[in-house]
């Protein structure tokens, strides 16, 4: 375990060391990201200028909601984004080698080496909108519900992990990926929608319980919210959910892995 | 004059043929749009419990403006016309472009054209499968200058289009990464072109000031002629500043690539 945070460590700081040498770069990605937020909050605000609530949620539950779901999205932009979108590229191209060759776990070594600290930035601007909405809201959540709640968005991150992880593994079976990533972009909008949002038993199975999209950010948001209801599917889900999405994308990976055949002379 | 219509007619077909090759990447783009149509429907679904219209529109209305635009951007949009000209720039292929008698920007825009064709012919694919669910949801205006006035701006937000995509693939001269700025412009983009809410929905002077850009006219405003969301002499004034930004855009394109090309070096024998 202190092997890996050591490697993490040594590419978090090598990460870090590239984006300082490409400081303009850095100011347009973390632009572009907070401008992709904003656009977000954007959508909520008009909708709210003529109505006064949203399958049950009020503005600034909504906000709190969107907030939670740019938290997780921002984490996983920071911390593996780069990494597993260049996997599909490197196992296309062959470069996917320089990671077999690797001190480590191949999934761990592939999927967690480059950091994108203007995701991690936004984090902040994410947790920032989260605040401010609690704030509005008159919300004094207790410790209990502030670690809860850092609990979910880790296993919200867990999720989304593993299912881009999923994605990007059938470039094993396919050779291109390419677009796959557009697919992940569309399926996490759900998660800025409430639960109650979700009418149809078609809509309900397949994006909150199959595809636990919704359940990422509402979970969370939930606890904050304290619309919790002692729901047992909702206490335990997210981390249910999170094992079992690992678990697939392992399996999934160390399968595709095995299909591997470089492409190197 | 025959001759030269002769040229970009080639170019079209060739066009054409390699876009026809991605068929299958425009229908698997097509049918996960019907997710994004989803979310929309989801959306604006839960926000109409409380309301019967909103902004003087009805679901039915609202969600129908949705579809429209997602045809719209499958016929006009720019998908990837400026990471293809920019990479065109910075490999050295625009080149043998300077040697021969053909217009750059003419000859992208007859691919552009034929792409367009393509993807918005394979859009129909995954909207048919969809007819049955969304069906009972779509309602059209029948007023015939709707499709007279509708026509020409949609030809006009295709060519608004290109152009920005063209100016953006022109800044390769001066910078080497455009990706940044792409993507900074198609949030822009997304929201002043009416992709993530209906521009009316603004307060009346924001909606006005934003129809002033060019951005509206990208999609919004032909998209709102079929949905009835713009009157008749309404239309005609747009129509007048869309052909405006057109000739703006083309013109800022055109002294881009005069100055760019004076900071370009042509590499090898």
């Amino acid at each position: 375990m202190l092997h890996y945070l050591r490697i993490w460590f040594a590419s978090a700081r090598y990460s870090i060391i590239r984006t300082m040498m490409f400081r303009g770069d850095f100011i347009v990605w973390s632009l572009v990201e907070l401008f992709w937020m904003t656009v977000n909050l954007l959508l909520i605000s008009v909708i709210y200028r003529h109505t006064d609530s949203i399958a049950g949620w009020n503005q600034y539950e909504m906000m709190l909601l969107v907030g939670t779901s740019m938290l997780i999205q921002r984490f996983l932009m920071g911390f593996f984004w780069s990494s597993i979108f260049e996997m599909g590229r490197n196992v296309r191209s062959g470069h996917f080698d320089f990671f077999l060759a690797q001190p480590g776990n191949v999934m761990f070594m592939a999927t967690t080496r480059k950091l994108d600290p203007d995701g991690l930035i936004n984090a902040g601007v994410a947790a920032a909108v989260v605040i401010y909405a609690a704030n509005q809201l008159g919300l004094h959540p207790g410790p209990g519900d502030l670690l809860l709640y850092g609990l979910m968005v880790l296993s919200g991150l867990v999720i989304h992990y593993s299912i881009l992880v999923l994605s990007i593994s059938l470039v094993f079976w396919l050779t291109s990926a390419h677009g796959v990533e557009g697919t992940y972009f569309t399926l996490t909008e759900f998660s800025r929608l409430p639960r109650e949002a979700f009418k149809g038993i078609v809509t309900q199975v397949l994006f909150v319980w199959l595809l636990p999209v919704v359940v990422v950010s509402n979970a969370p948001a939930r606890v904050l919210l304290d619309r919790f209801d002692q729901d047992w599917r909702w206490t335990f889900g997210p981390f249910l959910f999170a094992v079992a999405w690992f678990a697939l994308a392992v399996f999934v990976f160390h399968r595709g892995l095995r299909r591997y055949a470089s492409a190197s002379s | 004059m025959f001759s030269l219509f002769e040229k970009y007619r080639q170019v079209f077909l060739i066009g054409l043929q390699s876009n026809i090759v991605y068929r299958w990447n425009f229908a698997v783009r097509g049918f996960f749009s019907l997710f994004h149509l989803a979310v929309v429907f989801i959306l604006w679904g839960a926000a109409f419990e409380g309301t019967a219209d909103i902004g003087g529109f009805d679901l039915r209305q609202t969600l129908t403006y949705f579809v429209t635009l997602l045809v719209l951007q499958f016929f006009v949009s720019a998908f990837n016309e400026d990471y293809q000209i920019s990479e065109e720039i910075r490999n050295g292929l625009i080149n043998q472009f300077l040697l021969k008698p053909i217009n750059y920007f003419a000859y992208r825009f007859s691919i552009f054209v034929a792409a367009r064709l393509v993807s918005g012919a394979l859009v129909f694919v995954p909207l048919l499968v969809a007819l049955p669910v969304i069906g009972e949801y779509l309602t059209f205006p029948v007023e015939g200058w709707r499709l007279a006035v509708g026509i020409p701006a949609l030809f006009l937000s295709a060519l608004i289009q290109f152009c920005i995509a063209y100016i953006f693939g022109m800044l390769t001269f001066w910078f080497l990464e455009i990706q940044g700025f792409v993507i900074l412009s198609m949030a822009i983009e997304s929201v002043l072109g009416g992709q993530i809410f209906p521009l009316d929905l603004m307060s009346p002077d924001v909606f006005a000031a934003s129809m002033l850009l060019p951005y509206p006219y990208q999609m919004y405003f032909p998209g709102a002629i079929f949905t009835g969301r713009f009157g008749y002499e309404e239309s005609l004034w747009c129509l007048g500043i869309q052909a405006c930004w057109v000739g703006i855009l083309y013109t800022i394109g055109h002294g881009l690539w005069i100055r760019g090309l004076r900071r370009h070096t042509a590499v090898g024998g």
